[in-house]
């Protein structure tokens, strides 16, 4: 196997070349949007008059739901969220009406012109009020394994109580934008920045009532998505479609950082109750979960969240008797979304919390009672699914000797026993990933090849390239089946017309899907290749071969045998074009094995489990609250890695994520519903000063027979969930000084400080 | 060859600037108050340069630009969003377009490719540039050295730990000649010819931009002449804050007038009566300032955690006394110190101690056509005890929930002239009484930390925002108090 690539858009982005939407030469005649947000979360409109706006100067038009030729109601399953809101405001800076102008200042000062008229009504904000007032998008869900009634009846410990995590900001570097162009007839080409083709040609099809080959989606790449361009994308392509399809001219929807902080959904805050069961070893008896997403004004993804956070309720954990209940809940906050992890995070985070509560009750070693808990292979899901092949023994082992744990701890604690301002404390965070969408028909993905006559090779996948490197990974998984470098190998924008039915590059499938998809309509190619190749070998070297005697490698084509005899790759493509042999292919490929039925709760929803660990260790200034990450250990498996450097970038970059997450990413809104920390002088994602002291990531390799394509695994999400370690950490440094403290969500220095006081849960 | 368009007189500046953009002298016609960024991206076309947050706290936007200083050419990172274009007169605007090909990188690309230093790609340039920045100036900066040229930058997908690799990478294996390309070196001599012209920008009234004129003079008695006969002008020194209020706020400013051209308040010199610092003397001159480093070590070091590099090479002094904001990072010190600021009218100069100058909600003392000159800071005795404590959410490039600085005397066991300063606790940035009354002339011994402390925080009463809650404020308060207390106490013993 050859060496392999670097990013291979690394060179253009590194000049700036590269291309991102709106980040090029402007259009003729081209038009730009501004919009009348909200200015309260929750109204009535009694009137919304555009006159004056439509005849300031410079401007071309001002769109509402009035001028909607088809369906303003859009939405994932649930079709309750409307383009433009007529009779009900759902949440402040919902967009009201879209400005048309020359340029944007014109839009800007238009927008300040639209007269709105409307009638406050009361708001909800908080998970658990709206729960209360059974204020969900669909009823309950339910997953139960066991008799929790009888094993709590029995236990011998029983411990319960609440816990609550705060959302995130995706804090995708390029914010949301769109451009449509209209083009001949009613069809229109719209390039944004969507980590989800399909759903943007469905939603625009619904939205201007026109077929779905009438619009074309391209998306060259993402600078950074993490699930916020995933279905918050569509809408703002879903308006420029809108624009161009009205005005007929070019129309370029990009948010200021301001709006796309305001006007968009985040990660879930949950909130969760919980019950648990015991032995005096520590061993879990018995789990009674339930989780309250706080979905939002809108059904989004909210209800595939709540199920995937249910689904990791037991994170890394064998409990035999778990009653995990899960409900979604409207509230009056921009629609919460997809954001890496997708749920799991959250679900994770609850039971982490608890087993840490259990080791301090129990005084036992956290570390040892994750190891005990640890599901074993054989053991059954709640829902159903059989653990198969469990890393967790081997990958904790691997962690404590990474950390030297024991000496550690003993450092730990001597460094506590001699210190009064700074204490230190440790965090472990084990974590098991079910990989596959939840929603088994999403599981699917096609492919496209050109070989072109002098040997260079088009791959389309419907995979969007957003800074994971799936086209890298997708040029190496051709290059492996051909049997030619990657510099030959171009990897296209994802584009309606070249890959239609693009289920969203999300729930980190994208290169199991979309790479196996390529590596599918490789190998057809491959296959029409020998029969010329045979040919061409015994013509130039008189070797007769059948053609499954026919090797590809390093640019070459020969007969395993005579491996001197060799032709190149560009001149057998040449001569097979000749022999009028088809040298493009599409490929398709689903994941097998997949179900789950809703009703019971029980099935079969991931194709594998990814798996790995995290270990912090942090030093905290009890006087100002502040911390520093000293030590931060993760072993993850990942099968047999496509390439390593990738992954790790992946899994480095994530546990980052996960740890601003739950420290000084403080996601904060006030009691109109307004996000107060809506812009990056108040949000704090971490920064390059952040980085722990020592920060050790180890892939662990792993022969898993489950894994995807060439023995590989998914690494996108499951390493957001290391960071929690951090969190940990920071709770049993504080509980140094107040052993009931229970560290609020996230972690700030604010929080530190009060948790230092705070008694009981 | 002699550089005639750098010498031309101010008249034929109307409404034009004369710079070099990565290698080529230009001379463009600019609209007034334009941004860097927004020039590059709207008129220029040039796109490399990403805008990603528009109010300098993501660093995506980073260019470089070098200038002579004294007798020598300088590199320096700066957020394109927050940095005005008429800002670029007379100096070399380096961007990523000049930087390296994708088939011929620079070597800080190739370091950062061969690191997997770049993901999505969005903040890359940004972080080249100010990787060039740094080495351009530095040779074999240490880790501390790259965090502080690049803790401003933000990256969402990597974590940092490939690109600080790579910074460590280039760190170890190149000198600051090797970096520096051919075409850079080239204008550094043009730009050492001395003397940049006053410019007038100005705008057609008809125009719906936020300023219709941009002002520029080189002397101080230019500027006069325009304050007096620009009624509705705001002066504008480093901009970090007021392109922020016009970029995100919308703000109009109908008439901006920029000191930066003005040598005289770009001095930093010693006097009998304290170390004087020109008003628009920006962060990244005091910082490598030997006089302020010596005289005023405290203030060295506070500085390395105000904003980022980027903000630190434009951001003033002045600016952000007269901004006056109840959270400005360097308030407390200066009130600590007790320093005093030189005021100056058309017609006279008057000295007003700063604890005098701060009149309410960023409301100050200053007078109608009245600017900050020069800010005195008095010299500290060898027995002065000065810190400074910043609180916020991030280690680095936040704005602080609490600000604090101190300074006394100790004379045997005793203290003097003891005073405390808060940011961030009121509606200005303010002294407590309190403390000086606990604390001066006191043995140090004999000092009480926690119950001073809480004394100290029942004299304010802070506002909940979202920097933090009034309950946190005060828990900083106390805890910024016992801090420093116990220090000097651990000192005696």
């Amino acid at each position: 196997m050859s060496k392999l690539p670097y990013h291979l858009a690394g060179p253009l982005h590194l000049c700036g070349k590269s291309r991102f939407i709106a980040d090029e030469p402007e259009l003729k005649g081209m038009l730009y949007a501004k919009f009348l947000f909200s200015p309260v979360a929750h109204a009535r409109i009694k009137k919304l008059d555009v006159s004056e706006a439509e005849n300031y100067p410079g401007v071309f038009k001002v769109i509402t739901a009035n001028d909607i030729p088809g369906e303003n109601m859009i939405g994932h399953v649930i079709k309750d969220e409307p383009l433009f809101p007529t009779l009900e405001i759902m949440f402040a800076w919902q967009p009201l009406a879209m400005v048309l102008a020359e340029n944007e200042r014109c839009a800007e000062l238009a927008v300040k012109r639209i007269k709105l008229e409307y009638e406050e009504l009361p708001a909800i904000y908080d998970p658990e009020e709206a729960d209360a007032r059974q204020e969900w998008y669909v009823p309950e869900r339910k997953i139960e394994c066991g008799d929790i009634v009888t094993a709590f009846d029995n236990a011998p410990y029983i411990l319960e109580g609440k816990t609550t995590n705060s959302g995130q900001e995706h804090f995708y570097m390029e914010g949301q934008r769109a451009i449509a162009i209209p083009f001949e007839d009613s069809r229109i080409t719209i390039h944004c920045a969507t980590q989800s083709t399909m759903e943007v040609q469905e939603v625009v099809s619904h939205v201007l009532g026109i077929p779905a080959h009438d619009i074309v989606v391209d998306v060259p790449r993402l600078g950074g998505a993490f699930g916020g361009k995933e279905r918050a994308a569509t809408i703002w392509a879903s308006m420029a479609a809108l624009g161009a399809f009205v005005c007929k001219r070019p129309v370029q929807v990009k948010l200021s950082r301001d709006e796309d902080m305001h006007a968009t959904g985040k990660r879930h805050p949950f909130t969760s109750l919980w019950k648990v069961a015991y032995d005096e070893q520590g061993k879990l008896l018995a789990y009674d979960v339930q989780l309250l997403a706080n979905g939002g004004a809108y059904t989004d993804l909210s209800v595939a969240i709540l199920e995937r956070a249910m689904f990791h309720s037991d994170n890394t954990y064998y409990v035999p008797n778990m009653l995990i209940r899960g409900r979604a809940c409207r509230t009056n906050l921009p629609p919460n979304t997809a954001f890496r992890g997708f749920g799991a995070p959250q679900g994770i985070f609850v039971i982490e919390s608890i087993l840490d509560k259990i080791a301090q009750q129990l005084q036992l070693d956290p570390l040892a009672l994750r190891i005990l808990n640890a599901y074993q292979n054989g053991n059954i899901t709640p829902y159903g699914q059989e653990i198969k092949e469990c890393q967790m023994a081997s990958i904790l082992a691997k962690l404590a000797t990474n950390a030297e744990y024991d000496k550690l701890k003993s450092e730990v604690a001597e460094f506590n026993h001699s210190h009064t301002q700074h204490k230190r404390g440790l965090g472990i965070v084990p974590v098991k990933f079910g990989i596959s969408f939840t929603t088994a028909l999403l599981n699917q993905g096609s492919a496209l090849i050109w070989v072109y006559i002098d040997g260079s090779v088009s791959v389309s996948t419907g995979g969007v390239e957003m800074g994971q490197e799936l086209s890298t990974k997708v040029a190496i998984v051709v290059s492996r089946v051909l049997g030619i470098s990657t510099d030959k190998i171009r990897v296209e924008s994802s584009n309606t017309q070249r890959v239609g039915n693009a289920s969203p590059t999300a729930a980190s499938t994208g290169s199991d899907i979309n790479a196996n998809a390529a590596r599918i309509a490789a190998e057809k190619i491959k296959e029409n290749l020998k029969e010329p190749a045979a040919k061409l070998l015994a013509q130039q070297f008189g070797h007769e071969a059948e053609p499954h005697e026919i090797v590809f490698a390093e640019g070459k084509v020969f007969i395993l045998k005579n491996p001197e005899s060799a032709i190149s790759f560009n001149d057998l493509v040449r001569f097979a074009y000749s022999e009028r042999i088809p040298l493009a292919a599409y490929g398709y490929y689903r994941t097998p094995d997949l179900w789950f039925d809703r009703e019971i709760g029980q099935g079969h929803p991931f194709h594998y489990f990814v798996y790995g660990a995290a270990l912090a260790e942090v030093e905290v200034d009890l006087l100002l609250g502040e911390h520093t990450v000293t030590k931060l250990f993760i072993v993850h498996e990942n099968g047999a890695s496509l390439h390593e450097q990738i992954d790790m970038g992946q899994i480095a970059g994530a546990a980052i994520q996960g740890y601003g997450w739950c420290t000084m990413e403080d996601l904060v809104w006030d009691t109109n519903g307004h996000y107060t920390s809506a812009n990056p002088s108040t949000y704090k994602i971490p920064g390059i000063r952040d980085l722990p002291e020592v920060f050790k990531v180890e892939i662990m390799p792993s022969q898993s027979l489950e894994a995807s394509v060439f023995g590989s695994k998914a690494t996108g999400e499951p390493p957001l969930i290391y960071g929690l370690a951090v969190f940990f950490a920071l709770q049993a440094a504080v509980q140094e000084v107040n052993p009931e403290a229970v560290l609020s969500f996230p972690a700030t220095p604010e929080a530190i400080i009060l948790a230092q006081e705070h008694r009981g849960n | 060859m002699k550089d005639k368009a750098l010498s031309l007189p101010s008249e034929s500046h109307n409404n034009r600037i004369t710079f070099f953009m990565n290698g080529q002298q230009i001379t463009e016609e600019l609209p007034a108050g334009i941004s860097t960024l927004d020039w590059l991206n709207q008129t220029k076309q040039m796109f490399g340069t990403k805008c990603s947050c528009n109010e300098g706290d993501c660093c995506s936007c980073t260019v470089v630009i070098a200038k002579a200083v004294d007798d020598k050419v300088i590199y320096e990172a700066i957020t394109s969003c927050l940095y005005p274009a008429a800002k670029l007169h007379g100096k070399h605007l380096i961007t990523i377009e000049a930087m390296g090909t994708p088939n011929a990188l620079h070597p800080i690309q190739q370091a950062l490719l061969d690191h997997h230093g770049t993901q999505c790609g969005y903040c890359t340039p940004g972080f080249v540039m100010s990787m060039f920045a740094l080495f351009a100036m530095h040779n074999h900066p240490d880790k501390e050295a790259i965090f502080a040229a690049l803790e401003g930058n933000l990256c969402r997908c990597t974590g940092y730990q490939s690109i600080l690799d790579a910074a460590l990478e280039i760190s170890r294996n190149y000198c600051k000649e090797d970096l520096i390309p051919a075409w850079c070196s080239e204008v550094e001599s043009k730009l050492l010819e001395k003397g940049v012209p006053a410019a007038m920008l100005l705008l057609h009234k008809d125009s719906n931009r936020l300023v219709s004129k941009y002002l520029m003079p080189e002397t101080m008695k230019l500027l006069f002449d325009y304050l007096q006969t620009e009624n509705s002008a705001v002066v504008i020194a480093g901009g970090t804050d007021l392109m922020v209020q016009m970029n995100i706020g919308r703000k109009e400013f109908p008439v901006l007038i920029d000191i930066t051209c003005i040598e005289e308040l770009k001095r930093i010199y010693l006097q009998s009566d304290g170390l004087h610092i020109g008003a628009c003397v920006s962060y990244a001159k005091m910082f490598d300032s030997e006089l302020v480093h010596n005289s005023c070590p405290h203030l060295h070091k506070l500085i390395s955690q105000i904003a980022s590099q980027q903000i630190r090479n434009f951001g003033t002094l002045g600016g952000n006394i007269a901004n006056a904001s109840p959270v400005g990072d360097t308030l407390p010190l200066l009130l600590a110190l007790d320093a005093t600021l030189r005021l100056q009218t058309e017609l006279e100069m008057r000295q007003l101690p700063i604890r005098s100058f701060f009149k309410g909600y960023r409301q100050t003392a200053l007078q109608k056509r009245e600017i900050i000159k020069e800010i005195i800071l008095p010299l500290s005795p060898e027995n002065s005890y000065v810190r400074t404590l910043k609180s916020a959410k991030r280690k680095s490039v936040d704005i602080s929930a609490v600000v604090s600085a101190i300074n006394l005397q100790r004379s045997l066991g005793y203290t003097q002239n003891a005073c405390l300063a808060f940011g961030g606790v009121a509606a200005t940035p303010l002294v407590s009484r309190v403390f000086t009354g606990l604390v001066n002339n006191k043995p140090l011994s004999s000092l009480d930390a926690a119950q001073i402390a809480k004394a100290v925080a029942a004299e304010f009463k802070p506002l909940s925002d979202v920097r933090g809650s009034a309950l946190y404020r005060n828990k900083l308060i106390e805890n910024h108090v016992i801090i420093y207390l116990s220090e000097l106490q651990k000192e005696v013993l």
